[in-house]
């Protein structure tokens, strides 16, 4: 039990003491998640509204195909994104191997389906008789796609949470394309990874809890955002009411 | 039973009355021409002719499965035609059947439909705040719209369409789902505001009281087609065609010398020296009234509000009849 003691001891340590090393990874883990995040909504959010919104030939088959990206193994998604940049391979002029843009990338593609498939559900679940009254009375497509989002807001924040947890934790993907480059391409994750390959437990720890801790406040600081402004909250038990 | 209808017994001064409204009516905003609309391989609509005018409040009558909703929706150009064409000189805007708003402000919820409807965003606010007036719903303003009655929601639902100021107006149903008292209630609020010169109105509505209210114009719907068009006194006291009046509460049928003559139960009074002899076959209670199924001595079967106690199953009774319209066999 005692290593594990050491473990936390040192992780507060190296938490508390500024440790260089520790923020780079942390800004590196931050730079992978918010931008697999961005790309995966740019990607996902108009895939998602079009299942949700449209009613189109393929609609369907795209839907299923949203779905099934939902349990992507990361380490073939991975495996396949290195093949494809490597030098030589056909996207290896893009220089993206080893590099944060390239676990960016594979990040998203592991991400998209999440957001595209949330927000699909979600828009699904609005009413339709309010898209065909805002379409009765003139409403563009981007209008119409505005009041999908923020009528299916709770859902589709819900995606990103979801989005943004996988590419902070995820470790497959991120290996094969960053190569776990210490001070360049290693994240948090793939750092625990690496420091206990290395015998290191008190650091793979540390790496651990600042990772945990970093879900925990991303993830709470938007679910707050989620519910802003929700009247569900603010229902209270009628006065004088008990329970017989 | 064809041929044109004529009418028994005194022209009652209302059709008058009503007669006057029908000039109210400017040039057609809206032109339908042989609307034909197929669901599913059959025709819905069966080659509907209508024009909507400016100043005039339209109200299409019919039964459940008629095609009214699918006529409003074929005007509001929201449905593919299989035939026929739709001219429309102005822009439109329909309200459905449904009071679906969107989840936030019932300010917001109009000023959401200005913004749709292209209406400059320094305008809006003024324009809902005034929308929202005229349907007496300002004070429900700053509330949320998912904490709204259904009579509060049908008012912000009328709001917006009215705030947008449309050149058509198509409304499916404004009082659906709602109870009678808060119906009437709504009722009362848009009679005057549905009439306005610069705008045609078009509406489906539920039942002939409804129609009578509100409208300049009464066009039934029998199974995708059109089988009265006219001012409302006209239409409900004098129908075309036999379907017609039977839908419009001519329920009673009278056989005679080369016709039938249709009334409804306000048509027939119990009067011990009328002229026909029946037998009471069935009794209801009705509010304040019971309403009575005879059987006459000749063809046919009539009914009748009689006052409380009224008499009773197998009794025999002589009846008047006043109004009603004749079908020639």
């Amino acid at each position: 039990m005692n290593f594990i003691w050491d473990g936390v001891k040192q992780a507060f340590e190296l938490i508390f003491e500024g440790n260089d090393e520790v923020f780079d990874v942390l800004g590196v883990t931050l730079h992978v998640a918010v931008g697999a995040t961005l790309l995966a909504l740019f990607v996902g959010l108009p895939l998602g509204l079009a299942c949700g919104l449209g009613r189109f030939h393929g609609r369907r088959v795209l839907l299923a195909l949203l779905n099934a990206g939902l349990g992507l193994p990361p380490v073939v998604v991975g495996l396949i994104v290195a093949l494809f940049l490597f030098r030589g391979a056909p996207l290896g002029g893009l220089e993206l191997i080893y590099t944060i843009n390239g676990i960016i990338l594979a990040q998203a593609i592991l991400a998209f389906p999440i957001v595209g498939a949330f927000t699909a559900t979600a828009v699904d679940a609005v009413p339709r008789a309010l898209f065909d009254q805002a379409r009765a009375l003139g409403a563009s497509r981007a209008q119409l796609a505005t009041l999908a989002l923020r009528e299916a807001r709770v859902g589709v924040i819900g995606a990103t949470i979801a989005a943004f947890g996988s590419a902070l934790s995820e470790v497959g993907a991120v290996v094969l394309v960053g190569g776990n480059i210490h001070g360049q391409t290693q994240t948090l994750a793939t750092a625990v990874l690496a420091e206990v390959s290395a015998g290191q437990y008190g650091t793979a720890i540390a790496f651990g809890l600042i990772l945990l801790g970093l879900v925990l406040i991303c993830g709470g600081a938007m679910t707050l955002f989620q519910y802003a402004g929700d009247e569900r909250d603010e229902r209270r038990f009628l006065p004088g009411w008990r329970a017989s | 039973m064809s041929g044109p209808p004529d009418v028994d017994g005194p022209k009652s001064p209302d059709i008058e009355d009503f007669s006057a409204r029908q000039h109210r009516g400017g040039r057609g905003v809206l032109e339908a021409r042989g609307l034909t609309v197929r669901r599913g391989g059959a025709e819905v609509l069966r080659g509907v002719d209508l024009e909507l005018r400016r100043g005039e409040v339209t109200a299409i009558l019919g039964p459940n499965g008629a095609g009214k909703s699918t006529l409003l929706a074929a005007l509001a150009g929201l449905l593919p035609l299989a035939g026929g064409d739709l001219e429309c000189h102005g822009r439109l805007a329909s309200a459905g059947q449904v009071a679906a708003l969107a989840q936030r402000s019932v300010r917001a919820n109009v000023e959401l439909a200005l913004a749709w409807w292209g209406v400059p965003r320094g305008e809006r606010r003024e324009r809902a705040t005034r929308a929202l007036a005229a349907l007496g719903a300002e004070e429900l303003a700053g509330r949320r719209a998912t904490a709204l009655s259904g009579g509060e929601a049908r008012r912000v639902h009328l709001a917006r369409v009215l705030a947008v100021e449309p050149d058509v107006m198509l409304l499916d149903e404004p009082f659906a789902g709602l109870d009678p008292s808060v119906r009437s209630e709504l009722l009362y609020a848009v009679v005057d505001l549905l009439r306005d010169p610069r705008r045609a109105t078009c509406l489906v509505v539920h039942d002939r009281a409804e129609a009578w209210a509100l409208a300049d114009r009464v066009v039934v719907l029998l199974d995708g087609r059109v089988v009265a068009d006219g001012v409302p006194g006209e239409v409900l006291e004098r129908p075309p065609t036999p379907e017609a009046a039977r839908f419009l509460g001519f329920d009673g049928e009278l056989a005679d010398a080369g016709g039938t003559l249709m009334l409804r139960p306000g048509h027939v009074a119990l009067d011990p020296a009328g002229p026909i002899a029946a037998r009471v076959a069935r009794r209801v209670l009705v509010e304040d009234a019971v309403r009575l199924e005879l059987d006459p001595a000749g063809d046919g079967r009539l009914f009748c509000n009689a006052p409380l106690p009224g008499p009773e199953v197998g009794a025999e009774v002589r009846l008047r009849t006043a109004g009603g319209v004749r079908f020639s066999d």
